[in-house]
């Protein structure tokens, strides 16, 4: 059941934030900054916004799709299972911190961290990490919610 | 767990901290201080209750910071 309108069809996320529309508003200014700052490629992006839907068996987050980014099933299929090696080494290395970040965050290592700085510097790591915290959330919000997306 | 900050600050002369280090992406910061100022200044939920959930929140996830 979903737990703000259960006589309705299950809300979306932005359904849900539309209760504070003001906090709607600066959620997704957030969000879009950070694709906007241009600091961590699309494809980047959307592969660990993805695996984070995988990890944590978000129907919602993952059914989205950016449209910008082409990925084939067999790319779908590994980041469905965690299979990291059909991705290039950055790839890789952003998934392995994405895997740390919703329960494993005390087992991330410097080296993991460092890879992902010689790759794309501070400013990129920085805007990566606030990207997978911010996946992380939405997963976190659609399945406490039961959002439809 | 690292014992050193993984980045350093992004301001000149201030040690790596939570602000400082967000500071190598400052458009992006704004607005995440703006998205957090509005969670803590506005709402119905009340301060306490904030608070209370935010210091709960930050041992579940074991963050002595």
């Amino acid at each position: 059941m979903t737990w703000l309108t259960a006589d309705r069809d299950r809300p979306s996320l932005d359904d849900l934030l539309a209760h504070r529309p003001e906090l709607k508003a600066k959620y997704q200014t957030f969000y879009a900054s950070i694709r906007e700052a241009g600091l961590v490629p699309p494809r980047l992006l959307e592969i660990c916004r993805l695996r984070m839907a995988a990890i944590h068996d978000c129907a919602a987050e993952w059914a989205q799709r950016d449209a910008e980014v082409r990925l084939s099933e067999a790319e779908l299929a590994a980041l469905k299972r965690g299979d990291v090696q059909a991705f290039a080494p950055l790839e890789q290395a952003a998934l392995t911190v994405t895997e740390r970040l919703p329960y494993q965050h005390h087992e991330l290592t410097d080296a993991e961290v460092a890879t992902l700085k010689s790759q794309l510097g501070d400013a990129g790591c920085v805007s990566l990490i606030n990207a997978l915290v911010l996946f992380d959330v939405n997963c976190r919000l659609k399945l406490t919610f039961d959002l439809k997306q | 767990m690292s014992t050193q900050p993984r980045v350093a600050s992004a301001v000149a002369g201030a040690p790596a901290s939570f602000p400082t280090v967000l500071a190598h992406t400052p458009d992006t910061t704004g607005k995440f201080f703006d998205l957090y100022a509005e969670f803590w200044q506005r709402g119905v939920a009340p301060l306490t209750v904030k608070e209370m959930t935010r210091m709960r929140n930050a041992r579940v996830t074991d963050c002595a910071f």
